[in-house]
């Protein structure tokens, strides 16, 4: 129990006061609020606005289907014959390696 | 207790303030710790993942001090923001001379400083810094705790800087408040007892508060105790 | 070193360990947690379970997780040596992003000036559009194959790889399969991705017929919104052309792609060249036909884009029509799995088929329960597009790194300091 003469006056709060005090807590909370809905939100607008480009270049290409690509076509004509060819499974097709057979395990 | 040989004594810190400031041991200073060594990043893994997990609970036990300090006691609160944004020419004075305390540390030589209140022009300055660098460190240490995947990085970029720079900035003045706080023992003792410091202390150190700010208690019949 | 072969690039994406915070960013966005290192610690990227995605380069808040691979300064000095044939394989994804590294809007589409500073340069070019072209005539001649085979009955000389079959042009997504489920290797198509193509045809038919050169003075330069691309160059199978010409009595020995260049790789070398992006002179190399290219192998590098190209082609070749509406919707958009189901009447037998494929990105978050399905053999698609990067290559780990971070997490996972 303590012992004691003198005590601080006591204070009255302004509305002023009381209003700054209020704002900076409602601050803080919104900074908060907007970190995790606004800003998030913005996370995906740079890779729609890079695919948006792409489906421009799409929709303005004079062919739009790979088979309708006449550069294709003539490559095949000259030089790998058709898809799937001898040629072409020797120089556009390749197999692949299970690597977790390829050794020198660190688990 | 018995101070009765000290003559009157004043009330300089009630127990929702003692309570806080225990809050802020508890919370600030494990935080402030913790947070020069993931600054640094000395030792193992292990090391500074721990100083991680003491970091984030050191701030939710100042969090949560310093919000139910802001709801509970509202008028200390703004008591509090009152004295730190007062100034006038007297505190040109004290700064000048800062506080009489290098003459009172290396020459052992007592100065007059001008009369200050219930904190002086340093800690007044230093609530300032408190103030605002509590509220800044407070929401950005939190949005690195919970939305570091998932808010842009620019924003956790930035949020991490301030953190960083008014985390170094508190955490050395809270160094320089302990030693200055252990320096007048008289501080510490009223601030780690039960509040109360002799009123001639208090016009020594605080005359303007003193003067101006106390008042005496309503004094119960027949004796001077009270609560506190 | 285990999931790596003696020649593979060991390291490609590492961490600066001056920079890093230990937030964990990194391991919310890496697929394979090849991220080691405790929260708040310095971080760690495990080379050999690393896919060299670079996701965790472009969404590191820090700016820790670096590409140590620098080969600018290498590609300079060939293109200024006067006796190599420098090819730039410009990826579909480059021509929308480069621009930001020189000011511009993110997805400005910049082909013609992208050409033009290459040209300026001292490129040739081929687009790894023409090769995405490419990669649809060889992959969807698999898939309709296959689906002939399987769904028609239809008897095929030797018993085809099993449906469904998997988009094998992601690196990273290739690399994903062999590590971590080799089961699904034979659902691979075994088409090469479209650089690697691109690399095997530019020092065969491009060395003969377009650029009339020696093949050995012919060096292919990727120009990819990938890290990944820099590994897959760098896998010893990918030296076809050097192959194809040592059964014609020629000894060189040389890889398709010598290098590979990140976007950002491609923004700092037109940099020290001084060549400005925005100051190009448009160019279109048009008398070149490993220039040109179709709607559908641009959109290689937005996630449904692959499988949106060869439903196009496997409509013709199926039902020798045309498709009505080319924008198929539904494999379109950032819906982590996307489904579709496209019905087809075979010219040939008169039957109808319903191909039913499926797309995902971002393979940390959406892979999991497709793989499931074709391990239990129970899936129900033909055919599966997979991107391992959120978005698909628009959204690459070579792609300019954007302030504001260009990934999502579909889920959100708070960092509890007793998790």
């Amino acid at each position: 129990m303590a012992t004691y003469d003198y005590v601080e006056k006591a204070i009255k709060i302004t509305r002023r006061e009381f209003l700054g005090v209020v704002g900076v807590g409602a601050a803080i909370l919104w900074t908060g609020a907007y970190a995790a809905t606004d800003l998030v939100q913005d996370r995906t607008k740079y890779i729609k606005l890079r695919a948006a480009g792409l489906y421009r270049d799409d929709a303005k290409a004079a062919a739009r289907q790979s088979h309708n690509n006449a550069a294709v076509g003539e490559m095949y004509k000259k030089f790998a014959g058709k898809p799937l060819s001898p040629l072409a499974e020797e120089l556009f097709h390749t197999r692949y390696v299970d690597r977790s057979k390829l050794g020198g395990m660190r688990s | 207790m018995s101070h009765d040989s000290d003559g009157p004594r004043v009330l300089k810190h009630p127990l929702s303030s003692r309570l806080f400031h225990w809050g802020l041991i508890l919370g600030f200073l494990p935080a402030a710790l913790t947070g020069f060594v993931l600054w640094l990043k000395p030792g193992s893994d292990g090391f500074v993942n721990l100083a991680m997990r003491i970091h984030i609970g050191a701030a939710a036990i100042f969090t949560l001090s310093a919000v139910l300090y802001t709801l509970l006691c509202l008028d200390r609160v703004v008591a509090f923001v009152r004295r730190i944004f007062s100034y006038d020419d007297r505190d040109v004075g004290w700064l000048l001379v800062g506080g009489g305390y290098p003459q009172k540390m290396f020459l052992g030589r007592k100065i007059p400083v001008p009369p200050m209140g219930k904190l002086n022009s340093g800690q007044k300055m230093m609530g300032v810094a408190m103030l605002f660098g509590g509220i800044v460190l407070t929401a950005t240490g939190w949005i690195l705790y919970a939305f570091i995947p998932l808010a842009p990085k620019a924003f956790i970029y930035w949020a991490d800087q301030l953190h960083l720079v008014v985390g170094i900035v508190l955490g050395l003045s809270l160094f320089m408040h302990i030693f200055l706080g252990i320096y007048n023992w008289g501080e510490f003792k009223a601030m780690f007892g039960d509040g109360t410091q002799p009123l001639a202390e208090a016009e020594d150190h605080n005359p303007a508060w003193v003067a101006r700010e106390i008042e005496p208690v309503q004094k119960a019949a027949g004796g001077r105790q009270l609560p506190a | 070193m285990q999931g790596l072969r003696p020649q593979e690039l060991a390291e490609i994406i590492a961490i600066d360990r001056k920079k890093c915070k230990g937030c964990d960013a990194c391991k919310a966005f890496c697929p394979t947690d090849a991220v080691t290192g405790k929260y708040g610690a310095v971080h760690r990227v495990d080379g050999e379970r690393c896919l060299f995605c670079g996701q965790c380069l472009v969404n590191c808040p820090f700016g820790a997780p670096q590409d140590t691979v620098d080969i600018v300064d290498k590609v300079i000095a060939r293109l200024k040596d006067g006796r190599t044939t420098v090819v730039a394989a410009i990826a579909p994804a480059v021509r929308v992003a480069v621009g930001e590294e020189f000011g511009l809007e993110p997805g400005a589409l910049v082909t013609g000036q992208l050409l033009g500073a290459l040209q300026t340069a001292g490129f040739k070019i081929l687009d790894t559009n023409f090769a995405a072209d490419l990669c649809i005539m060889e992959e969807g001649s698999e898939l309709i194959t296959k689906i002939r085979h399987y769904a028609l009955g239809e008897a095929a000389g030797h018993a085809p790889g099993p449906l469904p079959q998997f988009t094998s042009c992601c690196p990273a997504w290739v690399r994903y399969a062999e590590l971590y489920c080799p089961q699904l290797l034979p659902h691979m198509s075994s088409a090469k991705s479209p650089l690697m193509m691109a690399g095997a045809l530019a020092k065969t038919y491009g060395a003969t017929e377009v650029w009339r050169t020696n093949p050995e003075n012919v060096f292919v330069v990727g120009v990819m919104p990938c890290t990944a691309k820099k590994f897959e160059a760098s896998r010893p199978e990918f030296a076809s052309a050097a192959a194809y010409w040592h059964k014609r009595g020629s000894a060189g020995s040389y890889p398709d792609v010598d290098v590979v260049l990140t976007t950002r790789d491609l923004a700092r070398l037109l940099k020290k060249l001084n060549i400005n992006l925005t100051a190009a002179a448009e160019f279109s190399d048009a008398d070149n036909p490993l220039a040109r290219y179709s709607g559908a192998g641009t959109i290689f590098g937005n996630t449904g884009g692959v499988m949106e190209a060869a439903l196009r082609t496997a409509h013709f070749v199926i039902t020798g029509q045309e498709l009505a509406a080319l924008e198929l919707n539904p494999v379109r958009g950032l819906k982590g799995v996307k489904a579709a189901g496209v019905t087809l009447r075979d010219a040939k037998t008169g039957r109808e088929i319903t191909v039913k494929v499926a797309v995902v990105h971002g393979i940390k978050e959406n892979l999991g329960p497709i793989v499931d399905e074709v391990v239990a053999g129970r899936s129900p698609y033909h055919f599966i597009e997979v991107m391992n990067c959120p978005g698909g290559c628009v959204n690459g780990g070579g792609q300019p790194i954007n302030p504001m971070g260009t990934s999502w997490l579909d889920k959100y996972k708070a960092i509890l300091p007793w998790s």
